[in-house]
């Protein structure tokens, strides 16, 4: 399929509907002469595949941190029309509003690498991270109800976070219309002990010191001055309450597609129609997730700041610790677009994409041993990906195939010889993130940037790296 | 052989489990999903749990019993490492599950779900196969 792909210009390549009969838009993937020659054809099979949904909205559009995911590759993003459309437990994925949360310090990379060995080891201990970590709080249902419905409300009412944080927040941390009835018991018990909590796999918290800074305009309106400060950037979701409302909303919406007779070219993209029971429901339930990945990064927030205030032995207001923003990826959205110059309400689907609306900031992770990117939304996103960007770096191994290849006693202690202080819960871990498991972001970050859909504003590199 | 990964994805993990009859086969798939959750070897049997799990074949009660299994990590806080099917036909089965509390220092990856990617339950000469994709 890959051959079909025209080139428009240096960053931009349309994959035209007459490649396959049964497509009904094009497909488009952003993406520079390294990235596109990287992309597996098979990834590119799968745009196709859902650019034969009913009430898709042309393109299909393949970011440059595309892979090869479950019915849609991760860095991707689909926009259906809000009456003849679907709506996809499938488009979305299984880690519901797996975000980024970039806080800033007035700290500089000096004073925190002479802490590090005391800084990170601190932050492992007060931030549950990796599989089967037991969390710190113990919410009442009713305190699981209203986190779901009201999301960060809850821990700015409880003092977790500021209002400012809030602000500071993709959607203000609460999706409208979520509503808990949709949610399944057994996702509920799955996320009442786990709020609070990192998990595991590529999710992780990283201190970073500013390397660059591009757009100094941009910086300094989020509080970024000069190359040395220190960052800290926080990577996680929904948890098991995301993952089972995809696993119930995936179920839910197989019986859909052959109630309501829509042919799938995948049955992994199920769905249901925008305006039916199951579509509704689905995104009424995938609100609840959202806000609960709101809430889990805020709450980690407050313990982020106050292992900074033991180490430091000052005030978190007085490290300037505030949020620059925080982001969702794979979430789906309902957002007004602008198509074929006709204003027009569309159900957004992002899966491994973060929203570039214009002059808003895009975080863009790197892996552990790379850099990340903070950017800023653009109009040429608005125009060519529905206000998307990408989310990472994006793989190029399997995880098994990582862990298979790359020993993580190793990967720790080349990590250490370049200044970077790792700690993970076992050294499979590390192995199943070993940067060399990713694409190379700088490629990412430059197709992103050269196409228009996000620039660079600033370009951190990892101190130190928590991992579950 | 009890079950074998196998490198197909870019993003995730993907493996086979056998068995000479439907109690080995799920029994083995466990395992080899355990083997991914946590380090097996190293959890003890302190504690079991009885779990039973409906299903309108035999596909899709392995779907759903691995399905079970992920869940309770997260409910239970446990890691598991032994397996007994005390009762099975094509639509119930009925286990005995052998672990302990979870200690993420002897955890390996979250498993966020089973997916329909390639998933294949048949039976063959020797007995019965599945392969099973998760999402971690």
């Amino acid at each position: 399929m890959k051959e079909n792909l025209e080139k428009i210009n240096k960053f931009e390549w349309n994959l035209p509907k007459k490649s396959r009969k049964e497509m009904r838009v094009d497909a488009r993937v952003i993406a520079n002469q390294k990235i596109m020659d990287a992309i597996e054809d098979a990834a590119v099979q799968q745009l196709t595949n859902v650019a034969c949904l009913p009430g898709v909205v042309n393109p299909v559009v393949g970011l440059p941190d595309m892979h090869w995911g479950y019915g849609l590759p991760m860095g991707a993003v689909s926009a259906f029309d809000d009456q003849d459309g679907v709506i996809s437990a499938g488009l979305c994925g299984f880690d519901i509003n797996c975000g980024i949360n970039l806080i800033r310090t007035n700290l500089s990379s000096d004073d925190v690498r002479k802490e590090a060995d005391r800084l990170v080891p601190s932050l492992f201990k007060a931030i549950p991270s990796g599989v089967g970590a037991k969390g710190r709080l113990r919410l009442s249902p009713d305190d699981l109800e209203e986190v779901l419905k009201h999301g960060i409300n809850w821990a700015v009412d409880r003092g977790y976070i500021t209002k400012e944080d809030q602000d500071r927040t993709e959607e203000m941390g609460c999706m409208e219309d979520a509503d808990p009835g949709k949610v399944s018991d057994l996702a509920k018990k799955r996320g009442s002990p786990q709020l609070g909590t990192l998990g595991a796999g590529n999710h992780f918290l990283e201190i970073q010191e500013v390397t660059h800074v591009f757009d100094k305009n941009a910086a300094k309106s989020w509080g970024i001055e000069k190359p040395g400060q220190v960052l800290i950037m926080l990577h996680c979701g929904s948890r098991g309450l995301g993952h089972q409302i995809a696993t119930d909303y995936l179920k839910i919406q197989e019986q859909a597609v052959k109630k309501y007779n829509i042919w799938l070219p995948d049955s992994q993209l199920a769905c249901a129609p925008v305006n039916s029971k199951e579509g509704q429901d689905f995104f009424a339930a995938m609100k609840c997730a959202a806000n609960y990945s709101f809430t889990n990064r805020a709450v980690m927030t407050k313990w982020i700041r106050e292992v900074f205030e033991r180490v430091f032995s000052r005030g978190w207001e007085s490290m300037d610790m505030k949020t620059i923003y925080a982001i969702a990826h794979n979430i789906v959205k309902y957002e007004e677009h602008k198509v074929n110059g006709e204003k027009r309400q569309l159900y957004v689907h992002r899966k491994g994409a973060t929203r570039s609306f214009p002059d808003t900031p895009v975080i863009i992770a790197g892996t552990m041993g790379t850099s990340s990117y903070l950017m800023k939304g653009s109009a040429k996103a608005m125009e060519i990906s529905f206000g998307s960007s990408a989310h990472g770096a994006g793989r190029a191994m399997s995880r098994h195939a990582a862990i298979k290849k790359f020993w993580g006693d190793k990967i720790k202690s080349e990590l250490l010889e370049r200044g970077i202080v790792s700690q993970a819960t076992s050294p499979k871990s590390l192995a199943e993130e070993a940067p060399l498991a990713y694409k190379d972001v700088e490629s990412v970050i430059d197709s992103v940037h050269g196409s228009g859909i996000s620039t660079k504003v600033a370009r951190m590199i990892p101190i130190g790296v928590i991992k579950g | 052989m009890k079950y074998r990964f196998i490198d197909d994805l870019t993003s995730d993990v993907m493996f086979e489990a056998y068995g000479k009859d439907l109690k080995e086969v799920f029994e083995n798939s466990a395992r080899a999903l355990f083997s991914v959750i946590c380090q097996i070897e190293k959890i003890g049997k302190t504690e079991n749990k009885i779990i039973e799990v409906r299903g309108r074949n035999p596909g899709e009660l392995m779907f759903n019993w691995l399905q079970e299994l992920i869940s309770t990590v997260d409910i239970d806080m446990m890691f598991f490492s032994e397996f007994r099917i005390v009762e099975i036909n094509e639509k119930y089965l009925k286990a005995e599950i052998y672990g302990e509390e979870s200690d993420p220092s002897k955890g390996g990856t979250v498993v966020k779900a089973v997916t329909n990617y390639k998933y294949l339950f048949e039976k063959t000469d020797k007995g019965y196969k599945t392969r099973v994709s998760l999402d971690i």
